[in-house]
């Protein structure tokens, strides 16, 4: 059983009182106090046109449907005009958009791979050299 | 201008043999393409029963659309076997369970993409914070 680990830290001034969040947490399996035991690997790709593909597909061998899966993407660039659409493919819409990582955005997300249908995929938003990196964490 | 900043640590000794894991990533949240912070946030607590099926947490509006804004949500449940789902729309993102939590960007690319929570297996205890760009008022009666 590996242990994994994540933290996320909020601060604002949005309001007139700071607002802070601060949050940690352990990924274990679903319904369990086992941890996650797999993992991707920390990958990176590098994009060059406005193709939406699939960043990581779901997979009938490597991804637990209904799982406690996690993902965690960035977009590396440093440019705030710039961004990555990311979405879910879906059975009725075709594509069910999350949101958009501008540039040195991040997101961590649990992925419910319920099927084929669910393959997390991003769509550059130019083509100038874009960079996302990623992790799935999976059961 | 306001700053709203948000950085995650992941780490592990041992998920990848040999090879430990270290990320840590900080964002400054803007306005979708600008340099300028978002302005707005929401932010509460509550707790959902399993009987109320699928609630909304947030809809998406016509003035938010194509923006930059960011959700977090963490279930605060102990019971490991009580998860929140969440599904945009019609579609399933993904499990919190209990001690949980996510952050996501969420561009409210059109007025059905909105954010629902359902709680499964028990009553989940949970508490969000969204920072926004705008979102369209509703009319007083």
């Amino acid at each position: 059983m590996a242990t994994i680990n994540a933290s996320v830290n909020i601060s604002s001034d949005i309001m007139s009182y700071p607002v802070s969040i601060s949050k940690s947490m352990t990924m274990k399996k679903a319904g369990t106090c086992n941890g996650l035991e797999l993992a991707n690997g920390l990958s990176s790709k590098k994009f060059t046109a406005t193709t939406q593909v699939d960043l990581y597909a779901y997979d009938t061998n490597t991804t637990t449907s209904g799982g406690a899966n996690k993902v965690y993407i960035r977009n590396t660039g440093s440019d705030k005009a710039e961004y990555f659409k990311v979405t879910l493919a879906d059975t009725t819409d075709a594509v069910e958009e999350i949101g958009r990582l501008y540039g040195g955005d991040w997101m961590l997300f649990p992925w419910e791979a319920a099927s084929a249908d669910h393959d997390i995929m991003v769509q550059p938003s130019t083509t100038e050299i874009m960079t996302i990196e990623y992790m799935v964490f999976y059961e | 201008m306001a700053t709203t900043t948000a950085t995650v640590s992941i780490s592990s000794s041992d998920i990848v043999p040999g090879s430990p894991v270290s990320i840590s990533a900080s964002t400054t949240c803007m306005k979708a393409g600008l340099t300028t912070g978002l302005e707005k946030m929401e932010m509460g607590a509550n707790t959902l029963t399993t009987g109320e099926g699928s609630t909304s947490l947030k809809l998406a509006t016509a003035a938010g659309a194509d923006g930059a804004g960011k959700v977090y949500l963490c279930n605060k449940a102990t019971d490991n076997t009580f998860y929140l789902r969440l599904d945009l729309h019609d579609t399933i993102v993904g499990r919190l369970y209990a001690g949980d939590w996510l952050f996501i960007p969420w561009s409210q690319n059109d007025t059905t993409n909105e954010l629902v929570i359902q709680a499964i297996n028990g009553s989940c205890p949970y508490e969000y914070a969204i920072f926004k760009e705008d979102e369209t008022r509703v009319a007083g009666s």
